[in-house]
């Protein structure tokens, strides 16, 4: 058998991640982007609180990371970014991190258009502590702290961070993606390598949301959660590029084409 | 002998000059009365000599950005007031669980919440304990005038690094606004440490942060007893005003200090046997000068600008290791906001002598 | 030690009358303390500061607040309320331009009147009103010798970029040294 690819050569373990979760896939996506960019020994994490903490815990890979204090990673990567401008600098959050607690850093750092990368996992709560609302959790869905389904007059509406940020500022990079079959997956790893690219080049700011699922807090089976995803998530969390990318040269022919 | 230049300098202004000159290359903070000079200085200065200094969105913010500096191994900065250093803290104590240096300076005002613009030394169980949950130290200097708070910050990188430690410089409002005449020392060469990380992923700091990994946290205990025990002996620093014959000691560190020292004197002239112990550090309190004081003490007199009595706690806590045949009683003088007056603090010495204030010890 | 409170409103230079003396002293290398009223005082309109300087290079200073100053620098009536920290045998300066003649001042004290507004504007400089105190107060104490104090305001106000001020603030300098002979 002819191997067509292999796992980028820093993971080196499995990870410890429930089966189904999206956060394996994504983060695989990203250190084959980073060592197809030849950064694989010029990369630092900033890593959020939250699920993608289980990267650290089960140490499947030699990547440095930083731990942040929940919801701080954006600021702790500008302080990186800043004192080293010559390695690539991302963060890794889940969506109450980034979104949520950390909502203040994220868009400060994106206000700024600090040259990092943030990932960030969206799967619709809060997975680590056991599955609560999030700002992120759709109308009517049940967590912990919305048992009886999310009420969003009393609530908030779920947050869209890539639109936003791509809506208020000038960030050089905003798109949203998902991991649930080879067509998401190859879109996902396109997103990723544009956001890094816009990083490496100077242009500045660039942030990748996951849409992804959490089988265990859905109470559901991966294959059930694919298809939730993909019937109701999908509905308020579309994929695509904001800023950047395919929208930068959309808007560049259209601009040659008026001339 | 040619005497260096001395020059007037506001002690905000002359701490940003020290900073830059002991080497800080980062820099990140948020404007607060009355601190700002500094952050003001450094963001003109800091580009100057090719350093970071970065206007953050807020307190938390700018602690957070410089552990990120610090964790690439930068001696990294930051200024802060009040309410401002209370936000703070939680960043102190993750910086405590990576062992990252830094050096964060309180201009401490007066009051609590919102507080007043008024100088005052009301951070000082804080400062000195830890701030953030979990046990850490600062090594917490507190220096007396402008030069001290100059020699302090200068140290204060190299030392922040030798112990792998947050360094905390307990300033006050009127040290930070009053100007003094000062020598700047020389610019020092930048050094970065061996460890921290580099991208590599080979030497990094993940070898020394114990993440979620209690087997690791329990191996950490002795090191980092060790190292705590190493700090109380060697920053043991105080200056002591004749102190081997006085029946009183008063103790007081900062602006109240020089207070103390012309009430000493004023005392002195009139024949009372009263004397001075000035901490230059409050961590690690310096034990060692009350082992020196006279035996027979009659009295430990804790002067401090806050309302509640802070640092007499520590007094009392060196009365009894030191002095621990004798139960010597401990008082304590608090002025409130500002600078008490020569005048306070021997008025408040004749009432402990009519036996008008119990101690608090 | 010497220890002089300047007081007066805002904008009468009092802050800067204060550090010229404070200046004179440092660039002398003696130990200087210069400390401005500082906190909610400083939003008003009042304004002082108090200035304590060695007369050795030795001489430490210990209390850097009002304690018993030897010399009063009142620009205006309410500033003589800091006589309270003030020596019974201080030295008055007064701007006789805002204080008028028949104030009651303390017995003991040696009083100098003479009219700051009066004089900067004769100097071309109507900001200059403590410059005339500083001159004032040099020839007066005799505690600086006065080219030096001349060549030292030039080069402080030179080095704040304000070099195009300093020959009219020296004229104002000139002017306190002549009124009080």
């Amino acid at each position: 058998m002819k191997v067509i690819r292999e796992k980028p050569a820093v993971i080196q373990r499995p990870h410890n991640f429930c089966a189904g979760c999206s956060h394996g896939v994504f983060y695989r996506l990203i250190q084959e982007c980073v060592e197809e960019l030849g950064y694989s020994k010029r990369q630092i994490i900033a890593m959020g609180v939250g699920c993608n903490c289980n990267l650290t815990l089960s140490k499947i890979d030699t990547v440095d990371k930083f731990q942040c204090a929940h919801g701080r990673a954006a600021a702790s990567a500008t302080g990186i970014k800043r004192m080293r401008p010559d390695l690539l600098v991302m963060t890794y959050q889940g969506d109450g991190d980034c979104g949520v607690i950390g909502l203040g850093e994220t868009l400060n750092a994106a206000y700024r258009n600090e040259k990092i990368t943030v990932f960030t996992v969206n799967n619709l709560n809060f997975g680590m502590t056991g599955g609560q609302m999030s700002w992120t959790t759709l109308e009517g869905q049940k967590t912990a702290t919305s048992v009886r389904g999310r009420d969003c007059a009393a609530t908030g509406y779920p947050i869209h961070l890539p639109e936003i940020i791509a809506g208020q500022f000038r960030p050089a990079y905003a798109a949203r993606c998902a991991v649930y079959d080879p067509k998401t997956v190859a879109q996902a790893k396109k997103y990723i390598r544009r956001a890094l690219e816009a990083q490496i080049n100077g242009e500045g700011y660039a942030i990748v949301e996951l849409l992804g699922i959490c089988p265990t807090n859905w109470g559901m089976s991966p294959v059930q959660a694919i298809e939730h995803l993909q019937k109701k998530a999908l509905q308020e969390y579309p994929l695509g590029e904001f800023a950047g990318g395919e929208q930068a040269e959309l808007a560049f022919l259209r601009q040659e084409a008026e001339k | 002998m040619q005497m260096a230049k001395k020059i007037m300098m506001k002690g905000n202004v002359a701490a940003a000059e020290a900073a830059i000159r002991g080497g800080a290359e980062f820099f990140a903070g948020y404007p607060i009365t009355p601190s700002t000079e500094t952050l003001e200085t450094l963001s003109f200065r800091m580009p100057e000599e090719g350093r970071v200094f970065i206007q953050a969105e807020n307190e938390i913010a700018s602690i957070n950005m410089v552990l990120g500096a610090a964790a690439c191994g930068a001696r990294a900065f930051t200024t802060s007031s009040g309410p401002g250093m209370a936000l703070k803290q939680e960043g102190f104590s993750y910086a405590a669980r990576m062992e990252l240096p830094y050096v964060v300076m309180n201009v401490q005002r007066w009051g609590v919440g919102l507080g007043m613009l008024d100088s005052g030394q009301v951070d000082y169980l804080r400062d000195t304990r830890a701030g953030g949950n979990g046990d850490y130290r600062h090594i917490v200097y507190a220096p007396d005038s402008v030069q001290e708070l100059v020699d302090d910050l200068y140290e204060a990188f190299d030392v922040s690094q030798k112990y792998r430690m947050g360094v905390l410089i307990l300033s006050e409002g009127y040290l930070g606004q009053m100007m003094e005449a000062v020598e700047l020392p020389p610019f020092k060469e930048i050094r970065r440490p061996d460890w921290g990380l580099d991208g590599t992923g080979e030497v990094g700091l993940k070898q020394l942060c114990p993440t979620y990994n209690m087997a690791l946290a329990h191996e950490l205990l002795p090191v980092r007893q060790e190292r705590i025990n190493r700090v109380c002996r060697e920053m043991q620093r105080w200056e002591s005003v004749e102190t081997e014959d006085a029946d009183y000691v008063l103790v007081a560190f900062g602006l109240p200090a020089r207070v103390c020292v012309d009430a000493v004197r004023r005392l002195r002239e009139e024949g009372c046997k009263v004397g001075l112990i000035r901490p230059k550090l409050v961590f690690p309190f310096p034990y060692d000068a009350f082992h020196r004081v006279n035996p027979n003490v009659r009295g430990f007199i804790s002067v401090e600008t806050n309302d509640l009595g802070q640092m007499v706690q520590d007094v009392a806590l060196a009365a009894k290791r030191e002095l621990p045949q004798r139960n010597v009683p401990v008082y304590c003088y608090t002025h409130s906001a500002g600078v008490p007056r020569v005048q306070d603090v021997v008025r408040y010495y004749r009432s402990v002598l009519d036996g008008a204030v119990k101690e608090v010890y | 030690m010497k220890e002089i409170i300047f007081a007066g409103f805002g904008g009468q230079g009092v802050l800067t009358g204060g550090l010229l003396i404070a200046e004179l002293a440092a660039r002398t290398q003696r130990n200087a303390v210069w400390m401005p009223a500082y906190g909610p005082t400083m939003r008003g309109g009042k304004a002082n500061c108090v200035v304590k300087f060695g007369q050795t290079p030795e001489e430490r200073i210990g209390s850097p607040v009002m304690e018993e100053a030897d010399v009063l620098v009142a620009m205006n009536v309410p500033a003589l309320d800091y006589l309270e920290y003030c020596r019974k045998d201080c030295t008055i300066f007064v701007n006789a331009h805002t204080v008028p003649a028949d104030q009651q001042l303390p017995e003991q004290a040696v009083v100098v009147r003479l009219d700051c507004a009066e004089l900067a504007q004769k100097a071309e400089n109507p900001k200059g009103e403590s410059l005339v105190m500083v001159g004032a107060i040099v020839r007066r104490l005799g505690w600086f010798d006065e080219d030096f104090a001349r060549s030292a305001i030039t080069d402080y106000f030179t080095g704040k970029g304000k070099g195009k001020y300093a020959a009219a603030n020296v004229r104002a300098f000139d002017l306190g040294c002549q009124e009080v002979k």
